[in-house]
């Protein structure tokens, strides 16, 4: 149960959702060593101490610039050395930086488990256990009834059906091997039908795990575009449609804007690198890395130039870097002409001509993003989806035992064989339902046989 | 030998109460051990009969057998001197699910029991009712019987059976009795309930017997049994213990079920309601089958002979408890039985049980220290669950008595353990029996290997006789000389109906291919084995790669067996705890997180919370 202290974990300790600060916590011995990866100042960092620096990702690139704390064990929460990162609030920023926590050694915190670790450290007395105890309690309670299953699209449901379904050919099963006169054997042609379709269904659940992040976590829209193509005025036009909305958030670096409206029910987070007025005396790699940036932290970028006059060289150039990736092309002043737009390259076939003073177009622009955003195709909120990394790595548990299960039947072994990667499967899924094994597989045989003698 | 109260001396180190299948292996296991054992039943001349069925093994029933034999116990050595038929059930279904179950000469079975009590030595035989416990500074001191006398032990094995505050039931009839004619123990079940004991209610129920010469087998579906003997015990020798025998089966029809409809009103169990007791769901009454099982048109009824000589057939499926007369009209819509003579009719019996939550993993109880329940007062059901928890209980009174710590069987080592183990941390709310689907280390604990889990245990206990040690050490040295060679000796290029082997491919590898057999190519082994032997190296390196995951993962598992659970830890005080989780951990006490995560209604989350807190009071205990 106790994990051997060399083990690092790390985790985000702020709510999730949107604040001033998001905190990064980890804990362990391996801390000090991710820290001089991904932390770097100016000076060394100092125990309980804020140092001013930026986080930077395993690929180097900054993701974000904020505080960090050191506190060398034994004098910390947890009893071992722990970092904490304050960076900017933004479900992104904390989740990379997260990410770059685990890159360079951590592995995430089971709920509950710094205070478990602290506890186990002798830093808690009997009654702040008790505390830990109820957080645990209430963290698996949200996890099973509050956020994740609300955003999960009637996941529980999906999972509880999938199981029944398994949990049916475990009956079978096993109620052919304890009572060999009363229920017939299962056939195994039967069994890998029937395995063939919770697999299906189990992969495709499974498949639901990247957008289900999208829903999570929002999808990043990086606004680029040349000086006066007006990425301002769009962004602008974009946000006050949705003033009620929209919430005024730090910039991810000091020279971004991030802003969030709602499309379609998907959180949209809008970066938009015009943050500062771009001079003239500003030197072009800056502009460049800048733009860089804010790609890196997006899912889609939206491309604004100038459709009414010929394209200019730093717009060609933008729309030759970006055409790999997700985008969408907007010639904006339409309403001034369409010289640009109709110039275009065949690359920028699908673009999108128009003006942001124009609500029309306005409407033709967020419904792209939409559809871009999720791979264009928009997911169906309501159908289940995986909501979590813990779902999305019980499902692939569950894939894995059924296709080991597939694979005893293919090869003509005894029917028994078959049940213990089922029974596996079962309990995969049952860490997503919270169900236990035993007893209702004996309640199912009895219900469904006639049996005795 | 009546003993006055004034009598200070111990008349027994160990007494067993009751002379059932629980009370004999207890008695047998505790003298043979080296204890100074008396075994109290209420009628010496019914050691071990078998009330309902006339069957021992089935699906993991015939483990249990094993493993009973393997540790140095009677049951299997005994079935095997008696059986008139036997098989070999799931044999294609995978290793570790086939099991044998034999049909007794139930007189037979019983003479043969009483004999190796009778013979045993450390081991005396009184005939005596227990009416209450002799019990000073809550502790056990000793049993006085119904008729007054004193019998001083410092550890009591109660073995009751159904006797416990036990009545019958037929129809509008119903009497207090144990079984058919005997009497119940009723003031034994208000001492325990003096003592503290909380009791429930089970109910359970046996069918008629009809006369062999009555029925009409042609008209029935006939079972052969086994054209070569098939052995429980490793310690019997390879021969048939009498003729061998058929079974039959038949079923019932529209007209059967008629009849139950028509007669409800007179069961106990429906229209009287009269029985409170709950009823094991895997051998419902033929009332239950056909309520429950309505669009069922027919259910199987087995018609199962109860000795070579007997004059009786045990209708097996057929259990009743409605009036004698509807039996008798219910029984002659069967195909074959039109003319049967019924000579019994069925009944149904209800009794107190224990909750077996009670009890350590020892059997010992909680509440009373040197008293240990075993059988069917735990709330089990079946012969062989009985003999195995009897077994344990025995060991572990004698080894209290040699002033020893108690054996333990784990889960992943036997049925026995798993059982056990459900009994005591989950309780049991119907008949509990053993079933292959409770064991989910079934893959390792098989039929064929019961011997290497248990017998090194059976002798170091005493259980075992030398020559019986040896036997299964020699075994053991060819079963592992086997293993080795299957995976050293390369096969030349052969074809073996449809497979073809490629040269060089060892026996191990081949074996891995589902459609050939050990037999198929035990000749090219250097050398030869029984075929017992035979058979387990094929399963050993047949199915290798599926024990070695399990085997894992009962390591995985084993972490949290071994987290321990202090007797007095508070559940109720934990509120983090779901109240459902806390009222199932106060109720069913684990003795280690392993056991509190196998409770139903106990998260994951609650054992992380366990976990902390576990750790919280020992730290807090250090302090």
């Amino acid at each position: 149960m106790m994990s051997p202290r060399a083990d690092t974990i790390a985790a985000i300790a702020t709510p999730p959702g949107h604040g001033a600060v998001a905190i990064v916590r980890v804990s362990g011995a391996r801390t000090r060593s991710i820290a001089l990866r991904i932390f770097h100042a100016k000076r060394a960092l100092r125990p309980r101490l804020a140092t001013f620096g930026a986080v930077f990702d395993a690929q180097g690139n900054t993701i974000d610039r904020g505080l960090a704390l050191f506190m060398p064990a034994p004098h910390s929460y947890t009893g071992e050395d722990v970092l904490e990162l304050h960076v900017h609030g933004s479900p992104i920023i904390a989740s990379e930086t997260l990410r770059a926590t685990l890159a360079a050694g951590a592995r995430l915190a089971q709920p509950g488990e710094f205070t478990r670790r602290a506890f186990l450290n002798g830093k808690l007395d009997l009654s702040q256990a008790e505390a830990v105890a109820d957080v645990i309690a209430a963290e698996s309670l949200s996890a099973a009834r509050g956020a994740e299953a609300r955003l999960a699209g009637g996941l529980q449901s999906e999972v509880e059906r999938l199981r029944a379904a398994l949990s049916q050919v475990v009956e079978e099963l096993t109620g052919a091997l304890d009572f060999p006169d009363e229920v017939p054997d299962p056939d195994a042609a039967d069994l890998r039908r029937r395995f063939a379709a919770v697999l299906a269904a189990l992969r495709s659940l499974h498949g639901t795990w990247e957008s289900g992040r999208i829903v999570r976590e929002g999808v990043g829209v990086a606004i680029v575009g040349p000086p006066n193509a007006g990425k301002s005025s769009l962004l602008n036009a974009l946000l006050g449609e949705e003033r009620a909305l929209v919430s005024m958030l730090p910039g991810t670096t000091r020279d971004t804007i991030e802003e969030t409206i709602a499309i379609d029910g998907v959180h949209v987070r809008l970066v938009d690198t015009a943050g500062i007025r771009s001079a003239g005396e500003e030197l072009e790699a800056a502009g460049i890395a800048r733009t860089e940036r804010a790609l890196a932290h997006a899912t889609l970028a939206l491309v604004v130039v100038d459709g009414s006059a010929p394209l200019g060289a730093e717009a060609g150039e933008l729309l030759a870097r970006t055409r790999a990736r997700p985008r969408l092309v907007f010639f904006n002043k339409a309403d001034l002409g369409t010289a640009g737009f109709r110039a275009r390259a065949a690359g920028e076939a699908d673009a999108i001509s128009g003006s942001v003073r124009r609500p029309h177009d306005l409407v033709r622009l967020r419904e792209a993003i939409a559809a871009i955003g999720w791979g264009r195709a928009v997911p169906d909120l309501a159908r289940p989806h995986l909501a979590s990394a813990r779902q999305a790595d019980a499902v692939l548990q569950a894939i894995c035992a059924l296709a080991a299960a597939e694979l005893t039947l293919d090869q003509g072994q005894p029917v028994d064989l078959v049940a213990p990667d089922v029974m596996a499967a079962l309990g995969a899924l049952g860490q997503i339902t919270g169900a236990a094994v035993t007893e209702a597989l004996l309640d199912g045989i009895f219900a469904r046989f006639c049996i005795g003698k | 030998m009546a003993v006055g109260a004034e009598f200070t001396s111990d008349d027994a180190a160990v007494i067993v109460v009751g002379g059932g299948h629980a009370g004999a292996e207890a008695a047998l296991a505790s003298a043979r051990m080296g204890v100074e054992t008396m075994l109290l039943t209420g009628d010496v001349t019914t050691i071990c009969t078998m009330p309902c069925n006339p069957s021992i093994g089935g699906s993991a029933k015939g483990q249990l057998v094993r493993e009973i034999d393997a540790l140095g116990g009677e049951m299997g050595r005994t079935i095997d001197r008696s059986s008139m038929h036997v098989r070999m059930l799931n044999e294609s279904k995978g290793p570790g699910v086939r099991a044998l179950r034999a049909q007794a000469d139930k007189a037979q079975y019983a003479a043969l029991i009483s004999q190796a009590v009778h013979a045993q030595c450390n081991l005396q035989i009184v005939q005596g009712l227990v009416a209450d416990l002799i019990i000073a500074g809550g502790e056990v001191r000793g049993v006085r019987t119904q008729d007054g006398a004193n019998y001083f032990a410092r550890r009591v094995v109660l073995a009751t059976g159904t006797f416990l505050g036990a009545k019958i039931f037929r129809g509008e009839h119903s009497e207090d009795a144990g079984r058919f004619g005997e009497k119940p123990a009723l003031e034994l079940a208000h001492t325990l309930r003096r003592l503290g004991f909380p009791t429930g209610r089970l109910k359970t129920g046996t069918p008629p017997r009809i006369d062999k010469t009555s029925v009409d087998f042609t008209r029935m579906q006939r079972q052969d049994p086994s054209a070569v003997p098939l052995l429980f015990s490793y310690r019997s020798e390879a021969v048939f213990a009498g003729p061998q025998v058929a079974c039959y089966l038949t079923g019932t029809n529209a007209q059967t079920h008629a009849l139950v409809k028509e007669n409800l009103h007179r069961s106990p169990l429906y229209g009287l309601d009269l029985i409170r007791g709950i009823g094991p769901r895997y051998c419902p009454s033929i009332e239950d089958k056909v309520i429950k099982f309505a669009h069922n048109p027919t259910h199987q009824i087995f018609i199962e002979p109860e000795g070579w000589d007997a004059p009786t057939l045990y209708v097996g499926g057929f259990s009743t408890s409605l009036p004698g007369e509807v039996q008798v009209r219910m029984l002659r819509t069967l195909p074959g039985l039109e003319d049967c003579v019924m000579l019994r009719a069925g009944y149904a019996v209800e009794y107190d049980f224990v909750p077996p939550t009670e009890l350590t993993h020892a059997l010992e109880t909680r509440r009373v220290r040197g008293l240990f329940h075993c059988g069917q007062l735990n709330g089990t059901s079946g012969y062989e669950e009985a003999a195995a928890q009897g077994i344990v209980a025995g060991i572990n009174a004698a080894r209290a008595a040699q002033g020893q710590e108690p054996v333990f069987f784990a889960r992943s080592e036997s049925y026995i353990g798993t059982m056990i183990d459900d009994l005591v941390s989950k309780g049991v709310d119907e008949p509990y029996r053993m079933l292959t689907s409770r064991a989910e280390h079934r893959l390792v604990l098989r039929h064929d290997n019961a011997d290497v889990r248990l017998s090194p245990l059976g002798y170091a206990l005493g259980m075992l006789s030398e020559a019986a040690y040896q036997d299964f050490v020699s075994r053991k040295d060819a079963l592992a000389d086997g293993v080795r060679l299957a995976q050293s000796t390369r096969l030349p290029r052969i074809t073996l109906g449809p497979a073809s082997i490629a040269a060089g491919t060892t026996i191990a590898g081949a074996l891995r291919r589902p459609e050939l057999q050990f037999s198929d190519i035990a000749a090219f082994l250097p050398r030869r084995f029984e075929p017992d032997i035979g058979e387990r190296i094929g399963i050993e390196t047949k199915f290798a790669g599926y024990i070695r995951r399990q085997r894992s993962a009962i390591e995985r598992a084993g972490r949290e067996e071994h987290i321990n659970i202090p007797e007095a830890f508070d559940f109720a005080g934990i509120r983090a705890l779901s109240i459902e989780a806390r009222e199932k951990l106060a109720k069913h006490r684990p003795r280690s997180l392993g056991a509190a995560a196998r409770i139903a209604g106990v998260t994951p989350a609650d054992v992380s919370i366990l976990s902390v807190m576990l750790h919280a009071r020992t730290a807090l205990a250090r302090v």
